[in-house]
């Protein structure tokens, strides 16, 4: 008999296990280490270091106009001798912003539609899923232009845009999968149990159908941020003394022609590592949340 | 107390899967139906628990003729009958821990505050330990998560059981505590009983009176 | 038969899953048995008893987290000790032909049985042209008696029955000596049942010439019924052990079954008694040192605290024939 009590009688000896199963954790757990601590460092960056950094992006220099990348501005300047990484730094606040408020907004109004639509059925699903499909047989830019075009340019005109023009395809995700979830027995159960339509949508169907809305949420900051910087970079968007992404490419274009990489590569970089960065998490999420994975004890 | 006449029901509108049934269970009675898989008889059970509106025929409850079916049904008349299903995994919302999925129906008709007792009630009486009251459905066998199930179905003490295929998952054992427990319930009470199944030798045990499918149109 | 070595042996199979937190999970532990060529072994047991993770370890698809000790020979190999690369190569399909659980989700929904028949053909043997193939898949499909006119079905157009068949003939495609059917007649009614397991007999019974003594299978089912029409010896399986071995005819008629627990599954029928055995299984993760079954058992004393001695039966109190006569 082995000294070590806690094995029962008749299982082998420590030695004689061995493991099975693919063993793929190490790059996965790197990337997700990756894109979680680019996250990080994004939102750290956007939240400390406008009020602890007390210097002004708007400073103009003219002496040191369109300098490239040196110790003194790691990113360069821009025409007007302003320094490029304060400039990057503060694009992003503002990029970020628009990007989170926007999603956030989008995935309420979509969840709140496609639950409505998938729950109650019949007429209200088919009116409401008529609303979607008008909604997106317009382009998305072209709508977007159209509703910033009626105010004066600022950061919540573009917030409304793109939130009415990113809700359609959340709505349609969460309808589909109330739909699934709707003719499921544990549904009937509720009902038999006495449960309103109220509680049936929102105690057994809306949990199931978040983990969902939410990846997509998160998915979708990515997305509003470069619409953001699209309707910038036509000079609809946001006013151009207003440092974001967009306004920054945009407003480095004709140095680009001279042969000046650094005004437009810096904004764009801080367009797309956080990009790729909540992608993969985003992604990692969703492995998790497979319930294949969930279940580790297969019985 | 329930008679279904000339019930004819099904999913699209062209090809009902149940076609001109009938169907009686006097009160207290338990009746067994027979038939093959994917004859349409589960269908006749969601009918007869007021979940599946029919296209055509009439289903008389305590001999007054019923009108509405899920929701718009009067909550006292859809709460008369308890079903459970054949799966239980699908029959159970994978989030609640199996306390609140038994105490779910009291909370949704308002009666929230009887829950605990009624769960330590009928926890033991499906044959339910107290440490599997907290976990939730991954964490149990398809055998606790059916007792559990069957737990919830008797909860608001219903004047009919539906049990659909209740036992065709689970291994010879379960499947007697589970009929056992139906029983114990139905003797204290008086409830019908409505099992639907393919298992003559099952059914010819376990109820009053079996009827074949192909005997019923 | 005795003269032939078994197709499968399994000596001391054990399964164990490290969940989060370093907490262990014995599933299956020290499982032992054989199953010769022409033989069908049932392995009954509930749900939850460790009897899929049996299967799952034979055909090497455990989750990472699962770890095992022993062994199963199929031949010269060892099944548990074989890589991904082997197993995927020349074992799945070719040495262990599956019999699925559900045959509706094991098909792909999207393609046709003949061209599903047609590509395990292609993967699995040498043929390689067209007509061959045509050929070799409708001859497949005749093996499992699914019928000609409807191999240009979809899964979704095939009766419960008929997508048995297909999965069946799918399994048969590269004539393993080992057939391993896991629940194949959950949620399918008598006469299915009947019929499906008929059949599997039959794929046992008929020699073919790669396997002049016929196939082996192992059936892992909580259908006692089932068990009861085609098996020639039983495994009953019980909180991860194998709890009893016993010859078919002696466990379903008389004597009938020796360990309580076998006993208890068998007076739980609705043909027979109809009474439950009292109580739940044990937790695989939280096992008693002694006896499993005893908190359950009518026979318990205080031998019941130890381990039953390895064996036959794993019973300190087992039911003997002079006990029945009684």
């Amino acid at each position: 008999m082995t000294c070590d009590a806690p094995a029962p009688a008749g299982a082998p000896a420590e030695s004689a296990w061995r493991s099975h199963g693919p063993r793929r954790r190490s790059t996965r757990a790197l990337r997700v280490r990756t894109s979680a601590a680019l996250v990080a460092a994004t939102v750290l960056a956007v939240l400390l270091v406008p009020p602890l950094v007390q210097l002004d992006q708007q400073a103009v220099d003219l002496a040191a106009k369109l300098e490239p990348p040196s110790w003194a501005h790691p990113f360069g300047t821009d025409d007007v001798g302003r320094d490029l990484l304060l400039r990057c730094v503060y694009g992003l606040r503002v990029s970020l912003l628009v990007g989170v408020a926007a999603a956030l907004a989008a995935t309420v109004v979509g969840t709140a539609v496609g639950a409505a639509a998938g729950a109650l059925g019949g007429w209200a699903d088919r009116a409401l899923m008529r609303v979607v499909d008008t909604f997106s047989s317009v382009p998305h830019l072209l709508l977007g232009i159209f509703i910033v075009a009626m105010f004066r340019p600022g950061v919540w005109p573009v917030v409304i845009s793109v939130a009415l023009t990113h809700w359609l395809s959340t709505a349609r995700i969460v309808r589909a999968e109330v739909l699934s979830l709707r003719s499921r027995p544990y549904v009937d159960a509720a009902v038999s149990g006495g449960a309103s339509r109220w509680r049936v949508a929102v105690r057994h169907l809306l949990p199931a159908v978040l983990p969902q809305a939410a990846l997509a949420a998160v998915l979708m900051v990515p997305h509003a941020m470069w619409h953001e910087s699209a309707l910038s970079f036509l000079g609809l968007g946001l006013p151009t003394h207003t440092a974001s992404l967009g306004t920054l490419v945009q407003s480095a274009r004709g140095s680009l022609l001279a042969g000046q990489w650094w005004p437009t590569l810096f904004p764009g970089l801080f367009l797309i590592v956080p990009t790729l960065a909540l992608a993969g998490l985003a992604g990692a999420w969703r492995e998790r949340i497979n319930p294949r994975h969930r279940s580790e004890l297969m019985l | 107390m329930l008679e279904l006449r000339s019930i004819t029901a099904g999913y699209t509108r062209d090809a009902p899967v149940v076609r001109g049934v009938s169907l009686t269970v006097a009160a207290g009675e338990s009746v067994g139906l027979l038939g093959p898989s994917g004859c349409g008889k589960s269908t006749l059970a969601r009918v007869a628990a007021l979940l599946h509106r029919p296209d055509s025929g009439t289903l008389l409850l305590d001999g007054a003729p019923v009108r509405h079916w899920r929701h718009r049904a009067p909550r006292d008349q859809r709460t008369a009958f308890g079903v459970v299903f054949q799966q239980a995994r699908l029959s159970a919302d994978p989030r609640l821990p199996l306390s609140d999925l038994i105490a779910e129906p009291l909370r949704a008709t308002g009666r929230g505050e009887d829950a605990p007792d009624r769960v330590a009630e009928l926890a033991p009486a499906v044959g339910l330990t107290p440490d599997l009251l907290t976990r939730r459905p991954h964490e149990v066998s398809d055998g606790q998560l059916q007792r559990a199930c069957l737990a919830r179905a008797l909860v608001l003490r219903p004047r009919m059981l539906v049990c659909d295929e209740m036992t065709a998952m689970l291994d010879a054992s379960t499947a007697a505590a589970l009929v056992a427990a139906v029983e114990d319930y139905r003797a204290a009470t008086g409830a019908a009983l409505l099992a639907v199944g393919h298992d003559r030798t099952l059914l010819e045990r376990w109820c009053d009176r079996v009827v074949h499918w192909d005997g019923l149109s | 038969m005795d003269h032939l070595p078994p197709v499968l042996s399994v000596r001391g199979l054990s399964v164990r899953f490290l969940m989060p937190g370093g907490r262990r999970v014995a599933a299956v532990t020290g499982a032992r048995f054989d199953v010769a060529a022409g033989e069908c072994l049932a392995l009954i047991g509930e749900s939850g008893c460790g009897k899929s993770v049996l299967a799952s370890a034979l055909l090497g698809l455990l989750p990472g987290n699962a770890q095992t000790a022993g062994s199963a020979l199929l031949g010269d190999l060892d099944l548990l000790a074989a890589d991904e690369r082997t197993l995927a190569r020349t074992v799945r399909g070719r040495l262990v032909g599956l019999v699925p659980q559900s045959p509706a989700a094991h098909l792909t929904p999207v393609r046709t049985v003949r061209s599903q028949l047609e590509e395990t053909v292609a993967a699995l043997t040498a043929t390689r042209s067209r007509a061959a193939l045509r050929t070799a898949a409708e001859a497949a499909a005749a093996r499992a008696a699914f019928p000609a006119d409807h191999l240009d079905r979809h899964p979704h157009e095939l009766s419960g029955g008929l997508a048995q068949r297909a999965a069946t003939a799918l399994a048969l495609v590269g004539d393993a000596p080992l057939l391993l059917a896991d629940e194949p007649t959950t949620g399918l009614d008598r006469d299915l049942v009947d019929r499906t397991v008929d059949e599997l007999r039959r794929h046992v019974d008929e020699p073919s010439t790669a396997h002049p003594g016929g196939r082996a299978l192992l059936m892992i089912t909580h259908d006692l019924a089932a068990a009861a029409r085609i098996a020639d010896r039983i495994a009953v399986m019980y909180a991860g052990r194998i709890v009893e071995l016993a010859d078919a005819t002696a466990f379903f008629g008389d004597p009938g079954p020796r360990h309580p627990y076998g006993r208890g599954l068998l007076q739980a029928l609705p043909d027979r008694a109809f009474t439950p055995i009292p109580g739940m299984p044990p937790e695989l993760g939280d096992l008693p040192d002694g006896c499993a079954f005893a908190a359950r058992c009518d026979r318990v004393t205080d031998a019941c605290a130890t381990q039953p001695p390895p064996g036959t039966v794993a019973c300190h109190h087992p039911h003997v024939p002079e006990d029945v006569r009684a």
